[in-house]
């Protein structure tokens, strides 16, 4: 621990990546407030940004990127009623009553200390838990990963409310895309019907940044359309306000929210597919749920704001553990970073920790300096966040989807990689519009390698005998699991509705 | 039909196709699996599933889904439609025309498409936008962006030429 820390610290505090941490950390709270802009896409769009950094730098970046982009949402969620970022939605139901009371700048100060805590305590969780992780997982057969991968797709199933066999289908359509090309085992072409282009597969990054950035601009088109007219006038929010820390008796007032917050968002940041918004809706109404005065909640209290900003930037520290520890991203943003990663050439796995160190120090030294150098960035740019949502989205969108385009150009100086961002972005919208899963889609497509080579290197093992392949009490557990992870809300869903029959 | 009846059975079709279609690169032994195993797996999986729910989608909807017939009418007047017409545009001309004219022309007719009348707005957005972008990439960054072909590919080279004696870029 005390390793990766002083390790980490060395790696980000070298003046060209704390300049490069700093540069992301902006870009990412400017992002995150712009509301059409996600955590994922802001990092899919600070993708071509790392692509001539090395491994470790990039990865320190991207990650900046990503927790000041989830600290922006809460930003605009107060003073404007309009979050940034999906999962600073909850922030909305306390921040902004108190924006109105005259208590913007106080909201401000709670959230931005909120999520600094919050980040800070996952960061440290991290550290603590990635090395031993991947050191049990490092012992795991084929059997046992072909499980991991698998427990990681299926935990998708469970979280997502909607149609469970919508999701089920785009998680296996991730899975199928990623066969496309020629077999890494037997090096027999799948599914390029003679197409030279495809013998290398699908690339992962157009396709990502088409789903989080092209897909989004599209909806964004959609939704102005119906809508009209800017979202600063639809809200009447105010820029005039100054912006105060919560004083030592304030905060020790919320200590346990923040506590409590912290560690759910970390929690939930770690299982595949539960990112930020789930982690944020959670801690809200957990808090919600033991406080002494639930009834002030969405009222304009503290208590909601730190709620949701310690648990969304703690779950980007979680986020990052089960990438880190077994090569499985724990949410949208962490998949573009580990195809960054492959892009690298990093082998992402549990031996990347112990043979490559640097990767999580690198992550942890940034998540530590994110999280502080942000809230005095964030202070600074609180002042002319109206000025920057002033920017029409009639110039914001295009911009964002050209530089996607720069970003799925520049993967292999191919114009291919942008047709292919552009199909999926609409493809993606269709997909999306009509129920589907992108987030098991990515993961799907993300996991695909993983769980087809150790599938067929343990049954190879085992000689050709499924009984042994797949015959390990770990193996066992972890699909068992699978199995009632995906059939739990099957039967949910079957089963009749105590409250509507009440 | 709906929208969502339309896809499920596209899908569904387009799995049974490939199904059958990697079954004539079946090369399993008795102690390996073939590189058709895993991509049957899924596809009989996904095909089994996608049956269910178009099953299901009949039943609920009896024909009306969220997205009906009029809605498909509709897509095909809406700025939706455009949007998309556009980004596919954008992909065609890049290798074509080169960078900075793409995503001129993109900037500005994705602009329009969004509500944005004023000329002056747009062509300035247009220009700004590209040139930051550019000089961005281009130079610090050094990502090469395309150049396009013919007189594409000579002002491309023109462009860089400026660029390069720009001191530090």
């Amino acid at each position: 621990m005390l390793n990766t820390l002083v390790s980490g610290l060395q790696i980000v505090l070298s003046p060209s990546t704390f300049i490069l941490i700093f540069a992301g950390t902006v870009v990412g709270v400017i992002f995150g407030a712009l509301p059409g802009v996600s955590a994922s896409m802001a990092v899919a769009l600070a993708l071509p940004f790392a692509y001539k950094m090395n491994g470790v730098v990039a990865i320190a970046f991207l990650c900046s990127v990503y927790c000041a982009s989830i600290t922006g949402g809460g930003i605009t969620a107060i003073l404007f009623k309009i979050p940034g970022t999906p999962s600073s939605a909850p922030t909305t139901f306390d921040g902004y009553p108190m924006a109105q009371r005259g208590e913007a700048g106080k909201a401000l100060g709670y959230s931005l200390v909120a999520s600094a805590i919050g980040g800070l305590i996952a960061a440290f969780a991290m550290a603590l838990i990635s090395a031993p992780l991947a050191a049990v997982a490092l012992k795991f057969g084929p059997g046992e990963l072909f499980a991991v991968a698998m427990l990681g797709l299926s935990v998708l199933t469970c979280l997502d409310n909607g149609n469970v066999i919508k999701t089920l289908v785009s998680g296996l359509l991730g899975l199928f895309l990623a066969t496309i090309g020629m077999d890494p085992q037997t090096g027999v072409a799948r599914f390029t019907w003679g197409s030279t282009t495809l013998l290398s597969g699908v690339e992962m990054i157009p396709v990502m940044i088409g789903l989080f950035a092209v897909t989004e601009v599209l909806k964004q088109t959609v939704k102005r359309s119906k809508k009209g007219g800017s979202d600063m006038e639809s809200t009447g929010g105010s820029s005039k306000f100054k912006t105060t820390i919560p004083s030592i008796k304030e905060f020790f007032a919320v200590k346990w929210v923040m506590l409590r917050s912290s560690v759910l968002g970390t929690v939930v940041g770690i299982l595949p597919g539960a990112g930020a918004t789930i982690a944020s809706f959670l801690s809200y109404t957990v808090e919600k749920k033991v406080s002494k005065h639930p009834e002030k909640f969405g009222t304009g209290i503290p208590d909601g704001i730190v709620a949701s900003e310690c648990a969304n930037n703690a779950a980007t520290g979680g986020a990052m553990v089960p990438l880190l520890a077994l090569g499985i991203p724990g949410g949208n943003a962490a998949a573009i970073m580990m195809s960054a990663l492959v892009l690298k050439g990093v082998q992402v796995g549990p031996l990347l920790v112990k043979s490559q160190p640097d990767y999580l120090s690198s992550v942890f030294g940034s998540m530590l300096v994110t999280n502080i150098i942000m809230v005095f960035v964030a202070l600074a740019i609180a002042k002319v966040f109206a000025k920057i949502l002033a920017i029409p989205y009639s110039v914001l969108g295009p911009i964002i989807i050209m530089l996607a385009t720069i970003g799925s150009f520049a993967l292999k100086n191919s114009t291919g990689d942008v047709v292919l961002m552009v199909a999926a972005g609409i493809i993606g919208y269709l997909f999306v519009s009509l129920g589907y899963s992108s987030a098991a889609l990515v993961l799907g497509l993300v996991l695909g390698v993983m769980c087809e080579e150790n599938l067929r290197r343990a049954y190879q093992i085992a000689n050709g005998s499924w009984a042994k392949a797949l015959s390990s009490p770990i193996t066992i557990v972890l699909l068992l699991v699978c199995a009632a992870m995906i059939l739990f809300p099957i039967i949910k869903g079957a089963l009749p509705d105590k409250k509507a029959q009440k | 039909m709906t929208l969502d009846l339309i896809f499920n059975v596209a899908l569904l079709l387009f799995s049974i196709y490939c199904f059958i279609y990697i079954g004539s690169v079946d090369n399993s032994t008795a102690t390996e699996l073939g590189a058709a195993f895993w991509p049957r797996l899924i596809l009989g999986i996904m095909i089994v599933l996608l049956a269910i729910g178009l099953v299901t989608t009949l039943r609920k909807k009896n024909g009306k889904g969220p997205i009906s017939g009029e809605a498909v009418a509709g897509f095909f007047k809406s700025k939706l439609l455009i949007g998309m017409v556009i980004c596919a545009a954008t992909a065609v001309i890049l290798p074509i025309i080169g960078f900075i004219p793409t995503s001129f022309l993109f900037l500005i007719a994705y602009g329009v498409l969004l509500g944005e009348r004023r000329p002056v707005v747009l062509v300035v957005t247009g220009i700004l936008a590209t040139l930051v972008l550019y000089i961005v990439f281009q130079g610090p960054l050094s990502i090469f962006l395309p150049r396009g072909t013919g007189f594409f590919r000579n002002f491309a080279l023109m462009m860089e030429n400026i660029l390069g004696m720009i001191p530090g870029l």
